[in-house]
C-alpha cells in the first residue's frame, strides 16, 4: 500500500505537536508496512539529524520537498511571522492563505507524477493540496485533522478563510481522522462533517527514558518554593490568563508558590500586563520559550505543569511532562484528557477549581507520587503502534470500499 | 426440601461536596452540597426513593401479604437510615411496614458502613452497638446475624461475631474459599464452634443483581420461570439459595424497563408452586440447618470484583493514605467527646468514599464498572482529605481548648488552695489536694 501524505513539518523543525504526531504516526505506519511518500511544503532538514528515530525503515520514506512556506499556528491573512528552529525570525511577505494555495498546486502536480494508492493530508494547511491531489488522481482522500479554526480563535469568532477551507475540504474527504472525541464533536457540530465519515485516532506518544539535567531554578528551590509550570504558546487557545487568575488565587492562600510561563505568542504583552495589574510580578516568571534541553531541564525541576487550554484537539504538554516525572493538570477541554486518568482535571473556566488543585497536588505528597508513577505507566502505553494500527484498518477499509 | 433466603443491603453515604483547600479552616459543613450533581445526597436520595425504594417497597408488601411463606432480609446502613429520615420519612415508615409483618429480618452491620473491623476495633464496636440501638428503636429487632461492610470477611471478625453471641455471619461463597464445595449448605467458621456462615450464592446472585438488564447476556431476558428452574435444579445437592444484593438493584442498578419489577412480583409464586420449595430468613436457616464443614478465611474476603478483596476500597496509594489518615485521628476525635466532631469523623469512615478514589479500571478502561459521583478518582481524594484537614483543624482547636481549661481549672486550684481564708476555703483546699493525689496515684498505677 502506497500513501501520498502532506504535511507541512517534520522533526526535528518543528514548532508544535504537529510535526511530533506525524513522525510518529509515518514511522510506525512504515513498520506496519505502509510505503509513504511525505510531501513537505518547503526545504529543512528532515533526513541525516540525529533526533530523525526511524533510521531502520527510513530507506521506505521518501520525502519530496516543494517551495512554500506555511505556518499552520496563523490566521489566513497573516504576514508570516515564524522562527526557524534555533528561534530566528523568519519574514515572510506572503500571506499563509497564498501559501496554502501554492501548496496545493504543486500538489496536484506531484499527483499526477507519482503512483500511490490513497491520499492522507496532515492538518488544515494542507487540505487543499490533498483535495487538489484528489482531483488530479481520483485516488480516495483522508484528512488528518489535528486542530481546527474554532480551537485557534477559542470560541466561534473564526478565521472564515480557514473556516471555509476545512468546511470544504470535510466535504470533499472518503475519510475523516480527528485526534480526539473532543474535536470529532466540533467538526461535526460546527463544520457539519457527516459523523459516520470521522473516526477517532488519539495520537500517541514515543517514551524513552529522558536525559536527567541538572535542576534550574536551584535559587527558588533552596529558598523552599514550590514552582508550577505553564508551557506553550501565549495565544487566546491556551487559556493562559485564566492561569493567572488562578495564579491569584493560590498565592492569596500560599504566598510560597512561584509560576514560571515559558513561550510566546500574541498574547505575551496581555499576560505581562496582567500580572502586573494584579500585583504578582514577585511570583510570576516569564522563561521566554523553552525548547530541548532547556524546557526538559524545566519539566524536571517543577512540581507541577498546568495546562490551562480553552479548546486542546489533543495536547502533548501533559505527556512530556510525566516522562519528566512532573504531573499535570489539564483542562477537560482537551483531547488528551479522553485518554488518561492520572492528572488532574479542571474546566479552562473554573479558576478556583484550577487553584484548588493547584494547591492539592502541591499539598498532599502521596497524591503527587502516585499520579508521577501511575502516570508514568499510563503514558508507556499509549503507544504510536496502536494509532498506527488503526489508521491501516481505516486505509484497507477505505480501499475495499472505494474498489 | 431446599430454602430461599434473600438478603438485601440499603445504603447511601454522606457524599462529600467539592470541598476546595481555601474552605479549610472557614466551611464545617462537608456533606451539603446543594448543585444539581450526583454529590447532592438529597437529590441522590429522592431519585433512588423514587425510582427504587418507593415502588420496589410497594412490591414486597404485596407479596408479604399475598404469600405468607414469603420472608427476607434487610440491612441498612445507619448512614441511610438518617438519610431517610430527613429527607424521606415515608420510605422508612415503608420499611417498617414490611418489618411490622414478622417476616423481615434486619442484620447487625456498621452503622457508619465502614472498614472499621480492620482498622480499630474499640471504633468498629462502638459502631455495630450504635446500629443495633437504632434499629431496635426504629423497628424493635434486635440483629442476631452479622454482615459487614461490602460483605468483608475474615476468620477473626467471625470469632468476634461469636463472642459477641451472633448467632451467624454472611461472606461471599466465593469458589477459592468452598474448593469443590457447595455454598448452598452452612458452614461453620475456622476457630468458632457457636456460629454459621451463610455463604452468598453470587452466580444466581449475580445473574439478577448485574446481568438481568444486560441484553449481551445469553439468558437474556431472563424469566422468572427460568429463573426458577435455575434454583430448583439445586434440589438434592444443597439446603439454602442465599441470594445477597443491593436493594437498588430493583430500579436504580435494574431500571423499571428492564422488567425487573415483573420478574421480582412473579418469582415467589413461582418458586412455591414446587411444594418442597420455600423462604427462610438468615436466623431461621441457621437454626435449620446443620454445618457441613468448615470455612477457612485468613485474608479479606468481599462480594466486590473478580479479585472478591477490598482492592477497589484500599488498592492504590491515595486510598490507603486516606483511609491511614482518618483512623489516625481516633485518638484526638475521641478525647475532644464532642458529638459533631465524632459523627463527622465517622461519617467520613463510610467506604464509599475510598471507593470513588479506586483507579483500578484505567488498566483495562472500564469505567463503567466503577460508579463514582466524582468526575475522577483524585477529585475524591482532594475533596476528601480537604474535609479532613478542617477537621484536623477543629479538634486541635477544641483540644487546645481544653488544654487551656484544665490548665486555668488547676492554676485555680492552687490559688484556692495557697490561700485558705475561711473554714469552707481551707476544706475546699484540702479536698482538691485529696483529690489531686488521688488522681496522681491513679495515673501511676496505670
Amino acid at each position: 500500500m502506497k500513501v501520498l501524505t502532506f504535511g507541512w513539518d517534520f522533526p526535528p523543525h518543528t514548532t508544535g505537536g504537529l510535526g511530533v504526531a506525524c513522525q510518529g504516526l509515518t514511522r510506525e505506519l512504515a513498520k506496519e508496512g505502509v510505503e509513504i511518500i511525505f510531501v513537505l511544503p518547503k526545504s529543512q532538514p528532515v533526513e541525516g539529524d540525529s533526533r530523525f528515530i526511524f533510521a531502520d525503515v527510513e530507506h521506505m520514506v521518501r520525502t519530496r520537498e516543494v517551495t512554500s512556506s506555511i505556518a499552520p499556528y496563523l490566521g489566513s491573512q497573516s504576514v508570516l511571522d515564524v522562527y526557524d528552529e534555533y528561534g530566528v525570525r523568519k519574514l515572510y511577505q506572503n500571506t499563509l492563505l497564498d501559501e496554502v494555495h501554492a501548496f496545493a498546486h504543486k500538489a496536484s502536480q506531484i499527483a499526477s507524477e507519482e503512483e500511490f494508492d490513497l491520499i492522507h493530508a496532515h492538518d488544515w494547511t494542507s487540505y487543499l493540496a490533498g483535495v487538489a491531489a484528489k482531483v488530479a488522481s481520483g485516488k480516495p482522500l483522508v484528512l488528518h485533522v489535528h486542530a481546527t479554526a474554532f480551537d485557534q480563535a477559542a470560541g466561534d469568532n473564526v478565521d472564515p478563510a480557514v473556516f471555509a477551507i476545512e468546511k470544504e475540504a470535510f466535504a470533499s474527504a472518503d475519510r475523516i481522522l480527528t485526534v480526539s472525541h473532543f474535536t470529532k464533536q466540533i467538526i461535526v457540530e460546527k463544520h457539519g462533517a457527516d459523523e459516520d465519515k470521522v473516526q477517532v485516532v488519539h495520537n500517541g506518544v514515543d517514551t524513552t527514558e529522558p536525559k536527567t539535567y541538572e535542576p534550574t531554578l536551584q535559587e527558588l528551590r533552596e529558598q523552599g518554593k514550590r514552582i508550577v509550570l505553564y508551557h506553550g504558546r501565549i495565544t487566546i487557545q491556551k487559556g493562559v490568563d485564566y492561569f493567572i487568575q488562578a495564579a491569584q488565587k493560590v498565592i492569596a492562600h500560599d504566598p510560597n508558590v512561584m509560576f514560571v510561563i515559558s513561550g510566546k505568542g500574541d498574547m505575551t504583552g496581555q499576560i505581562m500586563q496582567q500580572v502586573g495589574a494584579l500585583g504578582l510580578s514577585q511570583h510570576v516568571l516569564f522563561a521566554g520559550a523553552l525548547w530541548y534541553e532547556e524546557r526538559d531541564q524545566m519539566y524536571q525541576s517543577v512540581d507541577l505543569v498546568v495546562m490551562p487550554s480553552v479548546s486542546e484537539p489533543f495536547g502533548l504538554v501533559p505527556l512530556e511532562a510525566i516522562q519528566h516525572g512532573t504531573p499535570s493538570l489539564i483542562s477537560k477541554q482537551s483531547g488528551v484528557s479522553e485518554i488518561i486518568t492520572h492528572v488532574l482535571k479542571v474546566d479552562f473556566w473554573d479558576v478556583d477549581d484550577m487553584a484548588n488543585k493547584i494547591l492539592a497536588a502541591l499539598r498532599y505528597p502521596v497524591m503527587h507520587n502516585q499520579l508521577v508513577q501511575e502516570g508514568k505507566r499510563e503514558v508507556s502505553r499509549l503507544s504510536w503502534k496502536k494509532a498506527a494500527q488503526k489508521v491501516v484498518d481505516i486505509y484497507i477499509r477505505l480501499l475495499k470500499w472505494i474498489t | 426440601m431446599l430454602t430461599v433466603c434473600p438478603y438485601f443491603h440499603v445504603h447511601q453515604p454522606y457524599r462529600i461536596k467539592k470541598y476546595r483547600v481555601f474552605d479549610i479552616g472557614k466551611d464545617n459543613q462537608y456533606f451539603n452540597d446543594a448543585s444539581e450533581t450526583d454529590l447532592n445526597n438529597r437529590r441522590i436520595v429522592d431519585k433512588v426513593a423514587e425510582k427504587s425504594y418507593r415502588p420496589m417497597n410497594k412490591v414486597l408488601k404485596e407479596l408479604l401479604d399475598t404469600h405468607p411463606e414469603f420472608r427476607f432480609a434487610l440491612s441498612f446502613s445507619g448512614t441511610v437510615l438518617d438519610q431517610f429520615e430527613a429527607y424521606a420519612p415515608d420510605v422508612l415508615e415503608s420499611f417498617q411496614e414490611l418489618v411490622a409483618t414478622g417476616r423481615v429480618e434486619i442484620l447487625a452491620d456498621t452503622y457508619y458502613h465502614s472498614l472499621a473491623f480492620f482498622y480499630s476495633v474499640p471504633e468498629f464496636e462502638r459502631q455495630v452497638a450504635q446500629h443495633a440501638k437504632r434499629i431496635n428503636e426504629l423497628f424493635g429487632q434486635t440483629p442476631r446475624v452479622f454482615r459487614n461492610t461490602e460483605l468483608s470477611y475474615r476468620n477473626d471478625l467471625a470469632k468476634w461475631c461469636e463472642d459477641n453471641g451472633y448467632l451467624g455471619i454472611m461472606a461471599e461463597g466465593w469458589d477459592p474459599i468452598l474448593g469443590w464445595r457447595s455454598p448452598n449448605h452452612v458452614y461453620t467458621p475456622v476457630g468458632c464452634d457457636r456460629i454459621k456462615v451463610l455463604l452468598k450464592n453470587y452466580k444466581l446472585s449475580d445473574d439478577v443483581a448485574f446481568r438481568f438488564g444486560n441484553k449481551q447476556w445469553e439468558s437474556h431476558p431472563l424469566s422468572a420461570e427460568t429463573y426458577a428452574d435455575w434454583i430448583h435444579a439445586h434440589h438434592g445437592d444443597g439446603s439454602t439459595i442465599n441470594l445477597f444484593m443491593d436493594y437498588e438493584t430493583f430500579g436504580e442498578h435494574q431500571w423499571e424497563d428492564t422488567g425487573i419489577f415483573n420478574f421480582i412480583k412473579v418469582l415467589p409464586e413461582i418458586l412455591l408452586r414446587h411444594p418442597e420449595t420455600s423462604f427462610k430468613t438468615p436466623t431461621e436457616t441457621i437454626t435449620s440447618y446443620d454445618a457441613i464443614g468448615e470455612i477457612d478465611v485468613p485474608d479479606i474476603l468481599t462480594w466486590a470484583d473478580t479479585d472478591r478483596d477490598l482492592t477497589a476500597w484500599t488498592g492504590n496509594d491515595i486510598q490507603k493514605d486516606a483511609i491511614a489518615s482518618i483512623y489516625a485521628l481516633e485518638g484526638d476525635v475521641m478525647e475532644t467527646g464532642d458529638t459533631d466532631i465524632i459523627e463527622t469523623w465517622r461519617k467520613l469512615q463510610t467506604s464509599d468514599h475510598f471507593y470513588y478514589m479506586c483507579t483500578k479500571w484505567s488498566d483495562d478502561g472500564d469505567v463503567h464498572a466503577y460508579f463514582s459521583p466524582y468526575e475522577s478518582p483524585y477529585d475524591a481524594y482532594v475533596a476528601f482529605m480537604n474535609a479532613l484537614s478542617d477537621l484536623q483543624l477543629r479538634i486541635q482547636y477544641l483540644l487546645e481548648k481544653k488544654r487551656q481549661r484544665e490548665q486555668a481549672e488547676s492554676e485555680e486550684e492552687v490559688v484556692a488552695s495557697a490561700t485558705p481564708r475561711t473554714f469552707w476555703g481551707k476544706m475546699r483546699g484540702w479536698l482538691s489536694q485529696c483529690i489531686a493525689r488521688i488522681l496522681f496515684f491513679i495515673n501511676q498505677k496505670k
